[in-house]
């Protein structure tokens, strides 16, 4: 479980995220949705300590992250896999040896072992005949598939994917959201996700937070969050033409009701 | 000044966490002899063709300004030898390298930072300062002495064979001058200066790249800058050493 206590952060004195207080919960997706621009990004790496925030708490389990120094917050690394938005693959590296990477700098396993691992890693994402391929040969749906077997190389307890379906194509898209699913359940992870793909919330979030500059507007899942009476969120759930004559025959036909 | 002081910090804070224990000395050595290729031995052809042409200029250039009786002609063979010892081959070579490898390892690790690769090391737990930047000063400091002296050694036949070429000196009084007065503690020097030039330039450069904030045209800005920062040090500490160490 992470759990966030009124977190503050503002660059160059302006404010960016304004105590936000949230429970990922673990073995559930948990999605942090919001406008370009909300902070969803600068939560996230608040979160896993990639900016240093201005006050309150990050509680990974029972350990207060943000308080520990660099080696404490190394080994709570080492429980954390993030896919990246532009997947950050290791550009002179080929996909066996981006995978095998984090296994040849943290474990002591032999060169079997850790192909072994690696093998297992990529077929899980369906990666197959790929290993010596380097990442510029590969599509933005490979990139992003790699990513998440290398972050699921160590058997992560936590799993951080910042807008994973970005520049993806829909049905691509359906794949990467299924096997993100997948192994959070598999794996009993905690994930969480940043994205404003309205496809992503309605497939996997279970439990979703909502931003709106820098504040944290609404709460609740996939199932609770067509009803909702929130504007804001409303005003960004229902952005798109389709989605705005989904909701006014809804709306429609529940006053016919 | 605030500013320059502020970049000062910051990049001696930036070698505090270079020269932090290694998370796993095997990956470093690894990456440490992967760089050595990189930024050493791919240098060898260029610094092979410059110190060729290098010093057959010197040892011309010598030759039309000694044109006196009174000057013995094996003094070219001396003044291309000294010339090459004592400055050449150090600053020349550290400035062309300033410029090859110096832009290279900014531009790859300014990509690096923009495209968020740092930020995954940093996520996985490894110390990204030092896995990418350790290896390659090791690296250029192991390597770039042998490059001085292979740019002393090519420097020096190159004289030779322009010199005999165009008839300004002959073949034995080349090879008499070359070996005149000869003063060892010149090698030692110039390799000196080396180690510092190598230190200089990979660690600016690095520092230029692990800094950029923004995107690809960030990344070529910090190039540019990796190397006249680099280019402007290596002459101001050619005077301190030169002062420091002939004096």
């Amino acid at each position: 479980m992470i759990k966030v206590n009124n977190l503050n952060k503002s660059f160059n004195g302006k404010t960016v995220l304004r105590d936000i207080s949230v429970t990922f919960e673990p073995g559930k997706t948990n999605l942090i949705i919001g406008r370009s621009g909300s902070g969803k990004t600068v939560l996230l790496k608040s979160i896993v300590g990639l900016h240093d925030i201005d006050d309150g708490e990050v509680w990974y389990d029972d350990v207060l992250f943000n308080r520990l120094d660099f080696r404490g917050k190394k080994e709570i690394r080492k429980e954390m896999g993030m896919l990246f938005q532009g997947s950050a693959l290791f550009d002179s590296l080929t996909v066996e040896q981006n995978v095998r990477f984090p296994l040849d700098m943290f474990t002591d396993k032999s060169d079997e072992e850790k192909r072994d691992r690696v093998n297992f890693c990529l077929k899980r994402v369906n990666i197959l005949n790929a290993n010596d391929l380097l990442p510029s040969e590969l599509s933005g749906g490979m990139k992003k598939r790699v990513a998440i077997a290398r972050a699921i190389a160590l058997n992560p307890k936590y799993l951080f994917c910042d807008e994973p379906n970005s520049g993806l194509d829909p049905l691509t898209a359906i794949l990467i959201d299924d096997l993100i699913k997948e192994i959070t359940e598999e794996y009993s992870m905690t994930t969480i996700v940043n994205t404003h793909d309205m496809n992503s919330v309605m497939k996997i979030g279970e439990k979703i937070f909502f931003l709106s500059d820098g504040i944290k507007c609404w709460e609740g899942n996939n199932k609770e969050i067509l009803s909702s009476d929130n504007n804001t969120l409303n005003d960004f759930v229902f952005a798109n033409a389709l989605a705005k004559q989904l909701r006014t025959t809804l709306i429609r036909n529940h006053h016919g009701n | 000044m605030l500013r320059f002081l502020t970049q000062l910090g910051s990049y001696f804070l930036l070698l505090k966490k270079v020269f932090s224990k290694p998370e796993k000395p095997s990956v470093y050595y690894k990456q440490t002899m992967h760089e050595m290729v990189f930024l050493g031995l791919n240098s060898v052809g260029i610094i092979t063709i410059i110190s060729f042409f290098m010093g057959a200029v010197i040892t011309l250039q010598t030759a039309y300004n000694t044109e006196n009786p009174i000057y013995p002609t094996y003094l070219i063979g001396l003044g291309c030898r000294d010339s090459i010892l004592l400055e050449f081959s150090s600053t020349i070579t550290a400035l062309i390298l300033a410029g090859k490898v110096g832009s290279n390892i900014a531009s790859e690790i300014g990509t690096m930072r923009v495209t968020e690769q740092i930020d995954a090391l940093e996520i996985m737990g490894v110390n990204s300062a030092s896995y990418l930047i350790l290896p390659k000063i090791i690296a250029t400091l192991l390597f770039n002495p042998v490059l001085t002296l292979i740019s002393i050694s090519v420097g020096i036949f190159g004289g030779w064979i322009a010199g005999t070429t165009a008839g300004v000196i002959t073949s034995e009084d080349y090879v008499y001058g070359i070996q005149y007065a000869f003063i060892p503690y010149y090698v030692t020097y110039a390799i000196i200066k080396t180690l510092f030039f190598a230190f200089i330039i990979t660690s600016v450069s690095a520092f230029q790249g692990y800094n950029v904030e923004g995107g690809s045209l960030e990344v070529g800005r910090a190039s540019t800058k990796a190397v006249v920062y680099s280019s402007v040090l290596i002459l101001l500490f050619n005077v301190i050493l030169t002062q420091t160490l002939l004096s």
